[in-house]
């Protein structure tokens, strides 16, 4: 029984943040303009680092003074981007697996189509849940506000709608949404900052499914 | 416990036989059937290539709020789709059932077309003695 990883999208489809754990198959980084600023370091597009000097005219903003060079950084995607460093175990299993931002298109894709699917057999307003194949468990749980949290668990796991509601109720709420640092429904930025990252994994960890 | 309905959907994503045997389930036509087939092949795919490990099979379960799809895909890529109740056991094993159902009254009826709608007696009435009529 373990977790895989998380997705969390906003109401105009876009992947706001990702985090994954015990992952052996991990996507390559997004190519360039795929997904947004501050998803997920790890999978952001790797820039290459002689650009940097041109960027950093560019994108510099009122807001950089709120970077300090100390302490824990409270929103990022802001600064210009500095060279990931992977791990290089994730180097190993790269040849067949997607790019993130396909991978991020199709997980919306997936789950957009069988919501509608599921309200259109059921005649209801009912919820899309989950579903299972033999490698993996995806789980969703939609907010009022449209975004939508969804985990992948191994396929042994039942519902984990509630660690998903747990995830927005606690961490979301307090890092996200009641941090002014984070623009949420901008268009241009992901959600990702270390207080955020940090308590979902503490919440994941947590979990007596997690191993 | 109950059993809403029976898809079986052939290798090209065409919906060939559908039956309702429950009531609590929306009445759709014969064209929004035939949509949402098509629509569960092409996420069947999807879902197969996004798996976290490893390689996968396509969905098995799909679950809503208060009923669940199970699917079974055969080796020559036709699809049989039960929907249920969410604590509905049975559901492998009735799609098993189908199957061997499906062989016998179906692949040796000498006058079926391959891929093309099942609208064979043997078949309908073999489905109703293992699901039920549906009518009250």
């Amino acid at each position: 029984m373990t977790i895989y990883s998380l997705y969390v999208y906003d109401r105009h489809c876009a992947c706001v943040y990702y985090q994954d754990w015990h992952r052996s198959k991990r996507p390559k980084p997004a190519v360039e303009g795929g997904i947004l600023n501050a998803v997920s370091s790890a999978v952001s597009p790797q820039i290459v680092v002689n650009t940097n000097a041109a960027n950093s005219s560019a994108f510099s903003s009122p807001r950089n003074t709120l970077m300090s060079s100390t302490g824990i950084v409270v929103a990022i995607g802001e600064e210009t981007a500095s060279p990931v460093l992977q791990p290089a175990s994730s180097e190993i299993s790269r040849s067949s697996t997607l790019p993130f931002d396909e991978e991020a298109k199709l997980v919306y894709g997936v789950i957009l189509s069988l919501r509608n699917m599921i309200k259109k057999i059921s005649g209801r307003d009912e919820q899309f849940v989950s579903y299972r194949t033999s490698a993996y468990k995806l789980h969703i749980y939609e907010t009022m506000s449209g975004y939508k949290f969804i985990m992948l668990s191994d396929p042994a796991t039942d519902g984990l709608r509630f660690v998903l509601r747990q995830i927005y109720n606690g961490p979301f709420l307090e890092y996200v949404v009641r941090n002014p640092l984070v623009p949420m429904d901008s268009h241009e930025q992901g959600i990702d900052n270390d207080y955020f990252r940090a308590s979902v994994d503490r919440v994941v960890r947590g979990l007596s499914v997690f191993t | 416990m109950a059993i809403f309905g029976l898809w079986v959907i052939n290798k090209a994503g065409g919906l060939v036989y559908q039956r309702n045997f429950a009531d609590g389930l929306a009445q759709l036509t014969s064209n929004e059937y035939l949509v949402l087939a098509g629509t569960l092949h092409g996420i069947h795919a999807i879902t197969s290539r996004l798996s976290p490990t490893g390689s996968s099979s396509g969905a098995q379960v799909i679950e809503g709020e208060s009923f669940k799809m199970t699917i079974l895909l055969t080796a020559t890529g036709t699809k049989f789709v039960l929907l249920t109740s969410l604590t509905e056991t049975t559901a492998d094993p009735v799609l098993q059932k189908v199957y061997e159902v499906y062989a016998d009254a179906v692949m040796k009826n000498p006058f079926h077309t391959p891929e093309m709608p099942i609208r064979s007696e043997g078949f309908d009435s073999r489905i109703t003695a293992l699901i039920g009529s549906g009518l009250p």
